[in-house]
């Protein structure tokens, strides 16, 4: 690199040559050429010092750059011999860290002990995929195009597109996977049985954090088609899971909803197993909003190729990350991601 | 979406439930009521008073001395001889025999009663004792006024309550808006007035203007001519326009404007009023012009109004003070040769009503709800026009609700027709021609029911369905503001929802006693998870998206990762590329924190540019499984920290049954997953005796040490979770047990320094393998390694077992004689 400025250039040169043999390297930034040239600035005409004082900073941070550079060599480390089981001359072995250090992350497990209990109701699980396209976001589930229920998603998009041009989408909801399980399945419609599913997963919305909001979290899909599915299958099957997830009888309630991909589109809540409905910190006025569900929109059923006169079913999604954060009494969301062991060894 | 109760008592004929009783109604049957607000509570010491005197102050220019007539209701004030009562004023308005708003001593003034509540009390003022005061509008909260006190403009005996004058007791509820996204028809107090009645059961009826068929009479004066051109029919199927002349402009009724304020409407003249009392109530937004301002703009002899796409970098002044360049598929309303409005989204500054408006043109439209919903998210304006037309009003109702903005502008501003109402109409009925047709069958099997044709036939004729039924096949055709409803599933939801979805029997599907289909990865991942925690290890969950310097740091490319166009936040700006770097970011904090040693792990999906599509042709997600081990480097450790994660990773396989080959490489692959690791201090793990390739393990170049603040001993690895999983179902490999003693030796070879210990161990291990029988069962297993300058010592210990019977030491000496010859041949390796 040359310096216009002569004088600048020149330094440069020295002190570059200096560097080699300079030990600690770091002394450089000392260098009396560059003092000198500090003092110089305030004696320069007005008009020539901002160009002065910028090439003095280029300097400075190319000499600054090189010293950490060398750091950075100096601190490599020699060659070991990786298909060993132990380094040389040492009489301990490695030992693994004491298990009581050990834990599995509150959301992971209890993920799995969700769909455990789906599971033995007759659920299978396929996990739900974290980039994907608007086509599965919102066509599939018959979002139009510029519908305003789109506005309810905040969803992240990539400079990347897919195949029809349209940007990718980090999901924002576990319903990306229906339509792909509909399709999956349908055979075994035709023999008779139903397709039932969950879908646990990581969504993503476009959120600023705070203590109650994420823009990472994790929710539960579930869908089940058959013949002749009832709007009170879909509660019997909530109530019972939820029954089955705090161990007591629940009673339940349910506000109409709007959902593109589900008609008609309910909000589930549970009395507050808490307080038994009575109202406290965690429910608040004695009713815990779970989910929201529904009877599966026939275009839904269209569009993944089953016969919507012949099938329906219902479907439904719910936040695990407040589950949990409830059940433990967790009062920051953001520590789920934190990596906080201070966190994660309470698990 | 705020409902007035009052308001909608105005359109039924029924008594309402008490107030707890219709919420957990509505709650079920319509949509979340989030919120209930006690309207008149605020009010209710508030009464009417007649200003009998009024004389001056005699200590403040500005004040006024009242004596108010209060019929004597109000107890513990003192009056004078007639019974009046005493208040100082300062309100320009104030005179003798006009009716006003009295707020007594201990009252609460009502704009303060839900913050920082200010209470009333008799005090003096300069000197002279006021009994409360005279309130204005905006302390009544009805409005910003305060220029002077609330003139009551509706007749009333002093002592009457201001609450029952103005319809006060009231509750208002506000229905979460989500529920009402394909409602466009309950953006309006009709609307869900409707609603209530059909939840309850209780028929509905329209008021007769909303259904009303007849057309607008036309005025035979033509003094306010004007021109109604639409250039994009396609957009706005249909725009209805009127002019009126007379019109005065003023303050609306004090109820007018009060009903506004409950629902969340600011007043501003009688003209703007009305427009929002007719959104409020019908959900149809209208937007009034002043037509002599419009006309100005052209200079013609009549005004203009064009419905068009903005022309090449056309601007357009907004109500709210912004000037924009609206985007090129936007809806504009233009004079003839100017912008004068956003259509659907918001009017314009240069044509706003206001207090010299003489001459109105009034617009009732319809707008692509798509092509509103793009303008607005397109420009961040959000209006409660926006929020109803971008739900899709019907634009049957244009007309009625036309003739009903009129009436009420006659009314309330003396506003007259004048001329002929243009009304351009190219719209297609949004609901199926010929009704819905569905059975009772279908409307039960999918509810579970048992309803019968006459309890459907109510509770949708409850809500002015038309239902035409011969059999049990009915044909149902919708009311026109009911633009959602189109197929079968519609009729059920409506059916479902007005007759109560916890009226429905609830009961489990049957199903075949078959096992449910297995997810393999799952499974394996809570094993895996398992495992590592009790091997000390913690599981983590880092975001799926990191900061584009993280991958800078660990040597990764930004072209390979996906790049989010809209995150909040740098520290979201592309697709993780591997899980490792995240990993590596929450070392240093926890070691800050106090923690001196420990491993992180996470089992996550990872995304690249440079990656393959899959079947569907989306990226192909990989699942990855990274760990990294970090100790302060104040402890000493047990040599370099690679061989303790390496440890880790060994535990972790003979745990899944299998074992791992470790191959030092001269150069690392040019992978992302490869970029952090020190090459000299890495190997590629594959699993031993396949040919399963899991990924790498090893400690961090030096950069990504610094720029991370790693310790020194720090060591992480990043595989493959479907290899791993792929290793884990071979299955294990079983040595019988001996029912004899085990002889344990040891083998010390001393070999060069460039002979790794794999090469020692594979030499030995075979020759031991190979004059074995297969009738014993053995271990060998490292000692130790010691190293000196120019060659190293290895040492096993082999330890082995007869099926047959007890072994000599000597016996065993033999093997490892052999063994060390084999070595010595192959490695020249000289045994110590």
């Amino acid at each position: 690199m040359n310096y216009i400025n002569t004088e600048i250039d020149h330094v440069a040169v020295v002190l570059r040559k200096r560097l080699k043999s300079l030990e600690p390297k770091s002394n450089i930034m000392k260098a009396v050429e560059l003092k000198a040239l500090a003092d110089q600035l305030k004696s320069i005409p007005p008009h020539e010092r901002p160009d002065f004082g910028r090439q003095l900073n280029e300097l400075r941070n190319e000499l600054m750059a090189q010293v950490n550079s060398q750091a950075q060599e100096n601190s490599t480390l020699p060659p070991i011999d990786v298909t060993a089981p132990i380094d040389i001359n040492v009489t301990k072995h490695p030992e693994l860290l004491p298990s009581s250090n050990g834990s599995a992350h509150p959301l992971t497990v209890e993920i799995d002990r969700i769909v455990d209990i789906y599971a033995r109701m007759g659920f299978s699980a396929v996990e739900s995929r974290q980039l994907d396209d608007d086509f599965h976001m919102f066509t599939s589930l018959n979002f139009p195009e510029d519908h305003p229920a789109r506005d309810e998603y905040d969803t992240f998009m990539t400079k990347q597109t897919d195949s029809k041009g349209s940007p990718l989408i980090a999901p924002a909801h576990t319903s990306v996977m229906q339509t792909r399980i509909l399709k999956a399945n349908k055979h075994l419609l035709e023999t008779g049985q139903s397709i039932a599913y969950v879908v646990p997963g990581r969504i993503f919305r476009n959120e600023d954090l705070d203590a109650r909001h994420e823009h990472t979290f994790h929710q539960l899909e579930g869908i089940y088609v058959a013949q002749n599915v009832t709007i009170g299958n879909l509660i019997a099957v909530l109530t019972t899971f939820f029954e089955s997830y705090y161990g007591k009888t629940m009673e339940i309630k349910t506000n109409p909803f709007y959902f593109p991909f589900t008609e008609p589109s309910l909000e589930f809540s549970i009395a507050c197993p808490f307080c038994d409905k009575a109202g406290c910190k965690i429910c608040g006025e004695g009713w815990l909003e779970m989910l929201g569900c529904g009877m599966i929109n026939p275009n839904v059923l269209q569009i993944a190729g089953i016969d919507p006169e012949k099938y329906n079913g219902f479907a439904w999604g719910g936040g695990i990350d407040r589950l949990v954060m409830i059940k433990d009494n967790i009062e920051d969301v953001r520590h789920f991601h934190s990596a906080k062991l201070d966190f994660l060894r309470q698990f | 979406m705020k409902v007035s109760l009052n308001w909608v008592k105005q359109f039924i004929d029924f008594e309402l439930p008490p107030i707890e009783e219709l919420v957990q109604l509505v709650g079920a049957r319509l949509g979340v009521v989030e919120q209930v607000i006690n309207y008149g509570q605020s009010y209710q010491k508030v009464v009417i008073v007649r200003v009998e005197t009024v004389q001056k102050h005699p200590n403040a220019d500005r004040l006024n001395i009242c004596f108010v007539n209060d019929g004597g209701v109000i107890d513990g004030v003192d009056r004078d001889a007639n019974g009046l009562v005493q208040i100082v004023c300062g309100a320009a308005n104030l005179r003798e025999g006009m009716l006003a708003a009295w707020l007594p001593p201990g009252s609460i003034v009502p704009s303060t009663y839900y913050a920082d509540q200010f209470s009333m009390e008799t005090r003096e003022l300069r000197g002279v004792v006021s009994n409360g005061m005279l309130a204005s509008p905006k302390e009544l909260a009805f409005s910003e006024d305060h220029e002077g006190i609330l003139e009551v403009d509706i007749m009333a005996e002093p002592g009457s309550r201001l609450t029952d004058i103005y319809q006060l007791d009231d509750y208002v509820i506000d229905i979460e808006n989500k529920m009402f996204t394909h409602r466009p028809d309950c953006f309006g107090q009709l609307g869900v007035a409707r609603e209530i009645a059909g939840i309850m059961g209780r028929p509905f009826k329209s008021p007769d203007w909303y259904l009303d068929n007849t057309n607008v009479n036309n005025s035979a004066v033509n003094a306010l001519p004007f021109e109604l051109k639409n250039e994009i029919p396609g957009l706005v199927p249909r725009i209805v326009v009127a002019a009126l002349g007379g019109t005065v402009i003023k303050p609306s009724p004090v109820i007018v404007q009060s009903y506004l304020q409950r629902v969340g409407i600011r007043p501003i003249n009688n003209v703007v009023d009305v427009t929002n009392y007719i959104m409020m109530l019908t959900g149809q937004p209208l937007h009034a012009y002043d037509y002599d301002k419009v006309k100005a703009l052209d200079g013609n002899d009549y005004a203009t109004l064009t419905v068009r796409h903005p022309q090449n970098d056309e601007t357009l002044s907004l109500l709210n003070g912004k000037t924009i360049t609206p985007r090129s598929s936007s809806i504009i309303i233009a004079s003839q040769t100017v912008a004068i409005g956003l259509g659907g989204v918001m009017g314009g500054a240069d044509t706003e009503v206001g207090p010299d408006t003489k001459n109105i043109l009034l617009e009732c439209a319809t707008f692509d709800m798509y092509s509103i919903r793009r303008t607005s998210m397109a420009h961040g304006l959000f209006s409660e026009a926006v929020s109803r037309f971008n739900k899709g009003q019907s634009p049957s109702q244009n007309g009625y609700i036309m003739q009903e903005a009129i009436s009420m502008l006659q009314m309330q501003a003396g506003a007259v027709v004048d001329g002929k109402i243009q009304d351009f109409n190219q719209s297609t009925k949004s609901q199926p021609n010929d009704g819905v047709a569905i059975t009772v069958d279908l409307i039960n099997s999918r509810l579970g029911s048992q309803l019968d044709t006459a309890k459907i036939k109510h509770t949708l004729t409850n809500v002015e369905f038309a239902v035409d039924n011969q059999t049990e096949n009915l044909l149902i055709n919708p009311p026109f503001w009911r633009t959602d409803i189109h197929i079968a599933e519609d009729i059920i939801e409506e059916v479902g929802r007005l007759y109560g979805y916890d009226n429905l029997p609830v009961i489990l599907p049957h199903r075949e006693m078959r096992p449910v289909a297995a997810n393999p990865m799952l499974a394996f991942k809570s094993t895996v998870r398992q495992i590592m925690a009790a091997q000390g290890a913690n599981e983590v969950l880092t975001y799926s998206f990191v900061h584009g310097k993280l991958l800078d740091a660990v040597g990764q490319s930004r072209q390979n990762a996906f790049e989010i166009s809209n995150a909040l936040s740098p520290d979201l700006q592309y697709y993780r590329l591997t899980i490792l770097p995240g990993l590596l970011e929450k070392v240093q904090p926890n070691l800050r924190a106090g923690y001196d040693r420990f491993v992180l792990f996470e089992l996550g999906r990872t995304h690249m540019v440079n990656h393959s599509l899959d079947e569907q042709g989306l990226p192909e997600e990989l699942h990855m499984f990274a760990a990294v081990l970090a100790q302060a480097d104040k402890l000493a450790g047990p040599g370099a920290a690679y061989f303790e994660l390496k440890h880790q990773l060994d535990s972790l396989a003979f745990q899944l049954g299998f074992k791992l080959t470790y191959t030092a490489t001269e150069k690392l692959p040019d992978y992302n997953v490869t970029a952090p690791f020190d090459h000299d201090r890495s190997a590629l793990v594959n699993v031993s005796g396949t040919d399963i390739f899991l990924g790498i393990i090893g400690e961090f170049k030096a950069g990504v040490r610094s720029k991370l603040k790693l310790p020194v001993h720090s060591a992480g690895f990043e595989i493959d979770t479907d290899a791993l999983l792929k290793a884990s179902q071979e299955g294990k490999t079983y040595r019988q047990v001996s029912k004899y003693p085990y002889v344990e030796q040891d083998i010390c070879l001393r070999v060069p320094l460039k002979t790794n210990y794999q090469s020692v161990y594979d030499v030995v291990n075979e020759a031991l393998v190979e004059q074995n029988n297969d009738q014993s069962t053995t271990t060998l297993a490292p000692l130790d390694i010691y190293q000196k300058d120019d060659y190293k010592q290895i040492t096993l210990r082999y330890s082995i077992a007869s099926l047959e019977r007890t072994m000599t030491t000597a016996e065993v000496a033999v093997l490892l004689d052999s063994a060390a010859s084999v070595a010595a041949a192959k490695l020249s390796a000289v045994r110590v």
